[in-house]
């Protein structure tokens, strides 16, 4: 019962999205049709239309298995061999360098913001909004 | 015998995913994580076989197409934290900016000290947004946008792997900025990771995910064409 629950309710996250692509087409914007139907779903939810029990479950399924959609995209790596050829070190390494300066930049960012910010809260968000 | 090829290879796929998914939680050993081990049992099971990667992927891409729902899937955990987003409204978007242009900079400038070529460098330079998002990008930029699904996945596998350790060395405390870091930096699996951490962390992370992706259209568009001008020949 409850994987025909989840099978009904990701069937309708789908439609979400290929309405959400097809807008994306439509208007020709460069934002893809899952952030898109993101939006729509959110949306929805926020003004009521829809109620949450309608995708929960579902929607935590496909999120607790996100790793899952991304392997098969993962294995195509093996096609790449003659493209990347001998320089997947030095990719490698730009991909791990930049990724740690990226979390750096982001994690002491937010983390010095919100140390300074405790009281002073409003006035930094009115002003920058 | 196609059908067939196609059930087997999502079958196989997602058996080898539960299986290193429980040995993940049951030992907790890093390189254990599905997103690492599971690539390369399939990726030697394929060779073993001899079976090509495009048959391969003619039956599992059913599991890649599942990556859209699931995007869509994300606007459930900022719904039910709302109230907590708006609260922080001023750290997400500040700190996502400046990982979205770390992300860009970062990557065109180590591109260009160890020599990649114009286009690696261009391929490079969106790889830490969600995949659609990030081969849009490429594609107008001027990258090649299958390479850029490559170094997502891999940058996505990176963050995963080492975020929770570089999280403990730069003393990074605060659920939030844990969440946003590792949702900046490495998209889906990120979050993923995140959510093990904690419903805080995952969900910042989500949020993180979704600003990240519009910044980084914003900023691929304004400040990527004037280093790509100046730099790269």
């Amino acid at each position: 019962m409850k994987i025909i629950k989840i099978v009904i309710q990701v069937a309708f996250l789908t439609l979400i999205y290929l309405a959400g692509s097809m807008i994306s087409n439509y208007l020709d914007i460069p934002i893809p049709g899952g952030i898109v139907g993101l939006v729509i779903l959110f949306l929805l939810l926020q003004l009521k239309i829809i109620k949450v029990e309608w995708i929960e479950k579902g929607a935590d399924w496909l999120l607790a298995e996100l790793m899952l959609f991304f392997i098969p995209a993962a294995v195509g790596i093996v096609n790449y061999q003659k493209a990347i050829g001998s320089k997947w070190v030095s990719l490698l390494i730009v991909i791990v360098l930049s990724s740690l300066t990226v979390m750096a930049v982001t994690g002491l960012t937010a983390q010095y913001i919100s140390k300074r910010g405790r009281g002073a809260v409003n006035g930094s968000s009115d002003k920058n909004r | 015998m196609v059908l067939l090829t196609k059930i087997v290879s999502i079958l196989f796929t997602y058996l080898v995913y539960k299986i290193s998914k429980q040995s993940y939680s049951r030992w907790n050993l890093f390189f254990l994580t599905p997103l690492l081990i599971s690539p390369i049992v399939l990726i030697i099971l394929l060779i073993a076989t001899h079976t090509s990667y495009d048959s391969y992927y003619s039956g599992s891409k059913w599991l890649s197409f599942l990556l859209g729902p699931a995007t869509v899937s994300f606007a459930l955990p900022m719904y039910r934290q709302l109230k907590l987003l708006k609260k922080h409204l001023f750290e997400i978007i500040a700190s996502i900016t400046a990982g979205s242009a770390a992300a860009i900079i970062s990557s065109f400038f180590y591109a260009l000290w160890l020599q990649l070529g114009p286009s690696l460098t261009t391929s490079l330079v969106p790889r830490s947004i969600t995949t659609p998002v990030a081969m849009d990008i490429s594609k107008t930029i001027g990258g090649v946008p299958t390479l850029t699904a490559v170094f997502v996945i891999i940058t996505g596998i990176t963050g995963a792997l080492v975020g929770p350790l570089w999280i403990r060395m730069l003393k990074i405390e605060k659920s939030t900025a844990k969440g946003l870091m590792l949702g900046m930096s490495a998209h889906g699996a990120g979050t993923s990771k995140a959510f093990e951490l904690g419903e805080l962390e995952g969900t910042f992370a989500s949020i993180a995910m979704i600003v990240a992706a519009l910044i980084t259209i914003i900023l691929a568009f304004t400040i990527f064409p004037v280093l790509q001008s100046e730099l790269l020949i």
